[in-house]
Parts: C-alpha cells; structure tokens; sequence
C-alpha cells in the first residue's frame, strides 16, 4: 500500500508524458512526422540537402504520406537538421499532398520530457517541501500569466513595468507564504524582501537613467517590434533579483527566529553578528547563481559575431551590455538585501519578544 | 554603465561583507574573466562541451576552494558538484540533440542578418554546453550549503550514524530547496515575459513549440534539475566522507 502511494506521482508522470506524446490532435497546424531522411552527405560542404518524407499525424489529411526538400547546414546557426522522428508543424497545399512550408519543430514532447525529470526528482527528493516549492512556482507562473494578459488587454492604459510592480508585491507575498506559512517569520522576510526590491530598483534605475541613450538597447531582438522596450528591460531588472532577495530575506528572518527562540536572553549585538556572518556565507555564491544564470543566454550571439568579424570585447560590450547590467543589479539587490532584513527581522522579531 | 553598477557592488560587498565581500567581488569576476576565455576559445573552435566541463571544473574548484577553503566539506561538495554535471550532461546531451535547439529561429533573422551563417562551428554543441554551464552556479551554491550544514551537525552529534546524517542532509536541502527554485524560477521569469509580450500576436501553441522558448525552458529546466539532484547526492557523498575521517 504505501509503495502504491510512492508510485503515484510516476504514474501521473507517465500518463502526462503518453498525452504529450499523442497531442496531435490539440494543434489546429498539421504535424509531419519524418519517417525517412535521405541526404547527399558531401564532405566539407557546409551545407547539404535533405530529402524528407513524413506522414500527416492529425487534421483532414491524417496518414497520407508527403515529402520535401531541407536544407540543412553543418553549423546550424540557422534553419534546421532533421532526423527521423521528429515532428514538424507544416503548411500543406489545399490537396494535402504538398509541403508547401515547414513553420517550425514540434518541441513539446523534449519539454515534457524534462520537466517530468525536474518533478520526479522535486517530489521524490523534496517530499512535501517539494510539493510546496512545486506549488508556489505554479502560483508564480499563474500571477506572471495574469500580469501579461493584464498588459497586452491594455488593462487600465497601465505600462508593463507598472503591472509588474504590483505582482512582485503579489509574488513575495504567496511565494513567501506558501513555502513558509503565516507569521512573524514570513511577515519579516516579506517587508524586508519589499525594502531591498524597491531600494535596489529604484538604485538601478537613477544609474541607467544617468546613462540615458548611452545602453545598447539595440540589441533587443523585440526593439523595433514592442514600443515601450525600455519598460520591458526595467521589468527584467526589477523581477531578475526578486528570488534571490527572498531567499536571503527568509534565510535571515528564520535563522534570528531560531536564535532567538532556543536563547530568548541573547544579546543584540550577538544576533547582529550572527545574522551577518550566516548572510556572508550565502552572499557569494548568491552572486555566482545569478553570473551564470543571466549572463549565459548572451553566448550563442556573441560567439556567432566573435566567429565573422568581431573581436571579443566588441562583441561582448554590445550584446554583452544589457545582461551584464540585470545581473549587476540583481547583485546589488542580493547585497542590499542583508542588512535591510537584518533590521527589519530584528526589529519584527524583537517586538514579539517583550510580548510574549 | 557597467563599471559603475560594478563599483557600487564592490562597495557593498567590501560594506556588508568586508573581507569576505572582496572575496566575493574578486571570486565573481573572476568566474566573469574565465566565461570570457570560453567564449574566446570557441571563437577559435574548440568544442563547446569539452570546454563547459573545463569551465565548470574550473569554477567549481576556484569557488570552493580558494573562497572557502581546502577542507572535508568543500572537497565532498566538489566531487557531488561534478557527479551532477556528469548526470545533467546525459540528460542534456540526449534530449538537446533531439530536440532541435541550436542556432537562431526565425524571429531573430535581423539580429543575426549582418553575419555570416556558415561559421564552421557546431551551434548544437554550443547550446548543449551553454546548457551545462548554466546550471553550475546553482549546483555550487545548493551542493555547499548542504555540505557545510552537515559538517555543523557532524560537530554537534558525532554520534549520529550514515543513515541519521543522509537523513538530516536531506532535511537541510528540503528547507532550500523552495528557495533555490524560486530564485532560479524569476532570474528567467523576465525574459520569459519578455518573449510572450513580443509574441502576443501569434498562436500560443505554436510559440510554445518555438526554440527561442525552448532554449530558455532548456535551461530553466535543466538548473532547477540539477538544483535538486544535488541534495540527495551532496547528503551521500558529505555523509561518507564524514563518518570516515
């Protein structure tokens, strides 16, 4: 029996994975799936063709067979290779018996694939803390989903940036309680999460100011495609840091709530150093996390531009410019962050105690 | 623009955090410096993955040894660090190969319109070591704040046998589990949002499909993995190396 209650998350994993497999029927696009690839494999030759066949897998020309020509090239910078199996979204002539153009690869079977990956190990690993986590991510994506439809429905004429300084507060808020539930722990690590936001954003944003037309938002694909670019890049910078600020914010409101509770006689200045030398120790790989999780997105760009033309710094001050600065400002925010919820949970914390 | 946002960090660490925060600062840019040198050697062809692993290896060993010092808890947390890479690297390397994520989509065709496109270089293994890279960072963080806190416990309770020392291991990474989650979950919400407000017009479905989309799910994905799988293997490792010294 209890066994049966640990298979259950495999199975609704399995059963989610065989629905992703078999979706053809969702998409209104008619899918191709490749069955045979020839292709004039020429040595040395950058690019190649690839003579495709494939089967319909849904709509009214289901399970008639088609096929076209790739081509394919050996660097993949752009375009695509195929291989048997994959699956292609495709316009089809009215007849149904010619490709007339492939719209793109279906990829949401790979994505499954890994999030059921990143969900068995969460549930099996993190047990019903992993379920919380699970549960104010999914909360999370909701709120970011709302907030976007909010700003495209063009919701009370409000800018995208706007919108997304009211969810950061909803964020915080359920992400905070969710994970850690209602009280004076999360109470503290909220408000000090909500200082440290808003002090490091309102830093960034008098430093880019300053800087005016100086930043390279040229290099924003969306650009010339969505007016208020520079609102985007202000919301990427104020949510960037939002979830290393509450991680330090909680980590400090619950180590002074433990101090304080095994020893309800410590000292001020004995909570102080402690709360500093847990923060300092979680400080620097704080910033490490957020150096590789924004900074890397830039590399394909810069290496396809340091692999024409370009020198390295070139092409890193330019594509480089904007990435650097949301991972410099989500830094400041990590930093920011200790001493404010170093106060703010003393001063949370320490009221309850002459309560009590 | 960057160098002030890097002065004020500076100050702040070296205010917050004195000593420890020019560590910090100094540690940062170096990792900055050594992600250049792999991006200067793919510009001269290496091979994408071989150098993630390098790299990794390398940021691995400076991070925790040089800012923390050679002992029992920095070494277990450098052996899990690499046994979770090696893990992500199956996992990545099967499902990217598959899934068509190199190179540009469509979208970005005027981004990329200057350039050359035969660049004699393997996009597919550069997003597949892009990848890899990307979840270092985090595995650092998790794989040592495990470590360290089991150390704590060992000290406290040297009694405590393999099995009660795995036990609490995995107790300390449950509590930063939802935290690392969400930290990782809003460093890519933005360009996420970003992404689905430039694609408002077109059919959800199919933007969902996309690779733009797919490279960042890749990613957020793969780090929130690895972020995880280290736990279970950080308890194992750390708990071993205790109980036998």
């Amino acid at each position: 029996m209890k066994l049966l209650k640990h298979l259950i998350p495999a199975f609704i994993c399995l059963l989610l994975l065989i629905l992703v497999f078999n979706d053809h029927f969702l998409y209104d696009a008619p899918i191709v799936k490749i069955t045979d690839v020839r292709q004039e494999n020429e040595e040395g030759l950058e690019r190649y063709v690839q003579h495709i066949s494939g089967i319909i897998k849904n709509g009214e020309f289901k399970g008639n067979t088609v096929s076209f020509d790739n081509t394919a090239t050996r660097s993949q910078v752009y375009g695509d290779n195929y291989r048997t199996g994959t699956e292609l979204f495709v316009s089809l002539s009215p007849d149904g018996s010619l490709v007339t153009s492939v719209i793109g690869v279906k990829r949401d079977k790979y994505i499954a694939i890994l999030f059921v990956i990143f969900l068995l190990s969460v549930i099996y690993a993190g047990r019903i803390k992993g379920l919380k986590a699970l549960l104010s991510m999914a909360v999370n994506m909701i709120i970011a989903a709302l907030a976007i439809w909010f700003y495209i429905n063009g919701f009370m004429g409000m800018s995208v940036l706007s919108i997304f300084m009211i969810a950061s507060f909803i964020f915080i808020i359920t992400s905070l309680c969710i994970c850690n539930g209602f009280g004076k722990k999360t109470l503290a690590a909220a408000v000090s999460s909500l200082i440290s936001v808003l002090i490091s954003f309102i830093l960034a944003y008098m430093v880019i100011a300053a800087a005016g037309s100086g930043i390279s938002y040229w290099t924003m694909d969306y650009a010339d495609v969505i007016h208020d670019y520079k609102g985007i890049f202000y919301m990427n910078i104020l949510i960037s840091g939002l979830g290393a600020i509450m991680d330090i914010s909680i980590t400090m409101a619950s180590s002074l709530n433990e101090l304080i509770e095994k020893d309800p006689s410590i000292s001020l200045s004995a909570l102080k150093s402690s709360g500093r030398s847990i923060s300092r120790d979680i400080m620097g790989t704080m910033t490490n996390v957020m150096l590789f999780t924004c900074f890397i997105s830039v590399i394909p760009i810069v290496v396809l531009a340091i692999r024409n033309w370009m020198t390295l710094p070139q092409a890193i001050s330019s594509y480089g410019e904007l990435e650097m600065i949301r991972t410099l400002t989500s830094c400041i925010g990590i930093v920011i962050s200790i001493p404010v919820s170093l106060m703010v949970s003393l001063f949370i914390l320490g009221r309850r105690q002459k309560h009590d | 623009m960057i160098s002030i946002l890097s002065l004020i960090l500076l100050i702040l660490l070296v205010a917050v955090g004195r000593m420890k925060g020019l560590k910090n600062f100094l540690c940062f840019y170096l990792n900055y410096f050594l992600m250049m040198i792999y991006i200067m050697l793919m510009g001269y062809g290496i091979n994408s993955i071989f150098l993630s692993f390098l790299s990794c290896i390398i940021v691995a060993a400076t991070t925790l040894f040089i800012v923390n010092g050679d002992n029992i808890k920095t070494r277990s947390a450098f052996k899990s660090v690499v046994l979770v890479l090696v893990i992500m690297f199956v996992i990545i390397f099967f499902i990217g190969n598959m899934a068509n994520i190199s190179g540009f989509s469509s979208e970005y065709a005027e981004t990329i319109g200057i350039y050359n496109k035969d660049i004699g270089y393997s996009m597919k293994d550069l997003i597949i070591g892009v990848v890899l890279l990307c979840t270092i960072g985090t595995v650092i963080d998790t794989a040592l704040s495990v470590s360290t806190a089991l150390n704590e416990v060992h000290i406290n309770n040297p009694s405590l046998d393999m099995d009660g020392l795995f036990r609490s291991g995995m107790n300390v990474g449950r509590d930063i589990l939802s935290t690392t989650i969400n930290t990782l979950l809003f460093a890519f919400l933005g360009g996420l949002v970003a992404f689905f407000i430039w694609h408002q017009a077109e059919s959800l479905p199919i933007v969902l499909n996309g690779k733009a989309i797919a490279q960042d799910l890749f990613e957020l994905l793969s780090c929130l993995t690895a972020s995880v799988l280290v736990i279970p293997i950080t308890s194992y490792i750390t708990s071993k190396a205790l109980l036998r010294s």
